[in-house]
């Protein structure tokens, strides 16, 4: 049948083929609101049923939900009909780094760093929730417009395409050489540790341009796998060569963790060529940053000059109702704790920003005026999902009696979370009488 | 491949019809697959206390509140607005209809109305004074807070701007239009997830091609 230019629902308008996999195919799509690409992946219905995936398909389509990493292919939305199943994802513009490292050969040192890197932050970021890739390799790596890393498939090992013979990404016999070897002796695995497996593989293969064992055969290409017999090319710099040899380790409990691989020499500082370009990114940071208007630096005497202007004062009955948990509808879908929490306080404004201000101070975080009698407080550094960002917002319902709304803006929901429970509400105490929101 | 019977022999007796589905994402802002996730979350609500397939105003109190009953003024009041046969239980229809509403891409005017409806606690076609003042008093004691008589008086008089002691429909739409804030919650982002959150449907729809492409 042909897809092409037909509307599904009146939201995407379908357009070129991208690829074919095992159960289905990979569209070019336009989301016809915002005008974004996507790529929707058609799956034919009979086939996961036939494979037993059914369940899995459900599972991971409710796991990748939670998984949001600026490295990570994000999942919008899915659909069915009675035969297929559409799963639209975030399309990348890049393509595949593959097809880069078939252009180049292969990956300057410092290339490969920077891939590895973002790799690695996202594979933190998802087993953090205990998400795994399960399947790693190069065609899973895609690259967005900016030449930045996108990990697709990711918790969708159910999805997975079927493995292609290409010569240079699998041996000739088309075995799976990415995956760790204790999944393939199915003994049973720790996830985590054989997807830190995979991207040994694959940082071998980004540096080298070719595989790291190989082999006339599987039994040969086992025993080396199991020996750890492979060699670096010389050129590799002996930082890197020594990481690759902890995390090609055939025994999974002596590999490397990511914290482990975060903490080497290699991952920290990266081979000579890219530490300049690492501190011309800094320096830009820093100027963005002095570039906003930052009330804690300027002081307490200025901001209770300001104090007026950030909080809402002379509310009438409609805003204040409008504050009401009744009226909040989002409890009915979302099981996970919200991201909006608020306490009511007998405390004049005054001693309400004073404290925001120490809190600010003492955990490092910025804070900064903004419309509307918002006060925005922002992380300084770039978090799992971006820089965790909130707003709180102080109603003055009396002059002695104010209520504070919080409400995350961006960021990790879950880095939120820890801040608000160790850092933010201790730091609060004193000026709060009750929190109110739920499973406080 | 291309078969016309059903592939499911024994159906679930509360499987959503799929002309129904159909017919609600026509009326609405939601997709049918969408709508087929929000029968998933139906189930679960309408059949949380009383095996009906049917949310009486117990189950729509414990999905809100998570598993706390609790008394609510608002609650009450939205619960009232998607019983829309005013029947005191909520179908699957009213359901996804009132829904519809809440979703990103629902009209505003529709938002607009809709609050206005929430807030006319006696459906006089006015927010009268003495309705505002009982829902500034909800809200205060929902948050545990006790504030003079009189402040209480100077809140209210600030929304009644015309200072007649009612408010209509048109001065509520100009009201809402220069102050979005009020609307807040008649937004939810989260039903943009909802396929995501409920996917059973992706297994058991049985929705044709022909209607997936309208």
């Amino acid at each position: 049948m042909n897809t092409r230019g037909k509307t599904l629902t009146e939201r995407y308008e379908m357009g070129k083929l991208l690829g074919k996999g095992a159960f289905g195919k990979v569209h070019y799509a336009r989301d016809l609101e915002s005008n974004q690409g996507v790529a929707i992946k058609i799956m034919d219905k009979d086939r996961v049923l036939k494979a037993g995936l059914s369940e899995q398909v459900k599972r991971e389509i409710t796991t990748m939900r939670l998984v949001e990493h600026k490295n990570i292919v994000r999942l919008h939305e899915v659909m069915a009909t009675r035969n297929k199943i559409y799963i639209i994802m975030e399309y990348a513009k890049g393509g595949e780094l593959m097809d880069k490292l078939k252009r180049s050969g292969r990956l300057t040192e410092a290339d490969a760093h920077r891939y590895f890197e973002q790799l690695i932050d996202a594979l933190d970021h998802c087993h953090n929730r205990g998400v795994y890739h399960r399947d790693l390799k190069p065609e899973n790596l895609l690259l967005d417009e900016n030449g930045d890393l996108k990990v697709s498939d990711f918790g969708l090992s159910a999805f997975s395409e079927s493995r292609r013979t290409d010569g240079l990404l699998h041996t000739v016999c088309g075995t799976p050489i990415y995956i760790a070897p204790e999944v393939i002796m199915k003994t049973g695995y720790d996830g985590a540790k054989s997807d830190i497996w995979s991207c040994g593989v694959v940082l071998f293969v980004l540096a080298a341009g070719y595989l790291p064992f190989q082999g006339p055969n599987l039994m040969e290409i086992y025993r080396k796998i199991h020996d750890r017999d492979f060699t670096c090319p010389s050129r590799f710099s002996h930082k890197l060569k020594r990481l690759l040899y902890k995390i090609l380790n055939p025994n999974p409990s002596m590999r490397p963790s990511i914290q482990e691989i975060k903490e080497s020499t290699w991952f920290r500082k990266g081979p000579r060529e890219i530490s300049a370009v690492n501190e011309k990114v800094l320096s830009e940071n820093a100027t963005t940053t002095n570039a906003a208007p930052v009330l804690a630096s300027r002081h307490k005497e200025i901001a209770h000059e300001d104090m007026k202007s950030l909080v809402a004062t002379n509310l009438n009955a409609f805003e204040i109702i409008a504050l009401s948990a009744g009226l909040d509808l989002s409890g009915l879908f979302i099981k996970e704790c919200r991201k909006e929490t608020r306490f009511t306080s007998d405390k004049p404004a005054l001693a309400i920003i004073s404290k925001l201000e120490d809190i600010a101070k003492a955990l490092n975080l910025r804070i900064r005026k903004k419309d509307n009698n918002i006060v925005s407080i922002e992380g300084r550094k770039e978090g799992g999902n971006g820089v965790l960002q909130f707003d709180m917002q102080i109603f003055e319902i009396t002059p002695s009696c104010h209520l504070v709304q919080m409400k995350q803006t961006s960021g990790d929901l879950l880095e939120y979370q820890k801040l608000l429970e160790e850092g933010i509400r201790p730091g609060l105490k004193d000026v709060v009488s009750a929190w109110h929101g739920d499973d406080l | 491949m291309g078969c016309l019977q059903t592939k499911h022999a024994s159906r679930s007796p509360h499987l959503l019809d799929t002309r129904e589905a159909v017919a609600l994402a026509a009326e609405t802002s939601f997709t049918v697959s969408e709508v087929e996730a929000l029968h998933d979350l139906f189930r679960k609500i309408s059949n949380s206390v009383i095996r009906d397939n049917l949310i009486h105003k117990e189950e729509f109190q414990l999905a809100l509140f998570r598993g706390k009953k609790q008394q609510n003024l608002f609650v009450d009041r939205v619960f009232d607005l998607f019983d829309q046969k005013r029947n005191g239980v909520i179908e699957f229809g009213e359901f996804v209809r009132s829904l519809g509403v809440f979703h990103p891409d629902a009209p505003e005017d529709q938002k607009v109305a809709f609050a206005f409806k929430l807030y006319d606690l006696k459906q006089t076609g006015f927010i009268e004074r003495h309705e505002l003042k009982e829902m500034v008093l909800a809200l205060l004691d929902e948050s545990d807070l006790d504030i003079a008589s009189d402040a209480v008086e100077m809140i209210v008089d600030r929304a009644d701007t015309k200072g007649d002691g009612k408010i209509d429909q048109e001065e509520w739409t100009e009201y809402a239009k220069d102050n979005p804030y009020v609307l807040r919650n008649m937004t939810l982002p989260y039903l943009k997830d909802i396929t995501m959150v409920f996917p059973s449907f992706v297994m058991h729809s049985e929705i044709s091609e022909t209607d997936m492409a309208v």
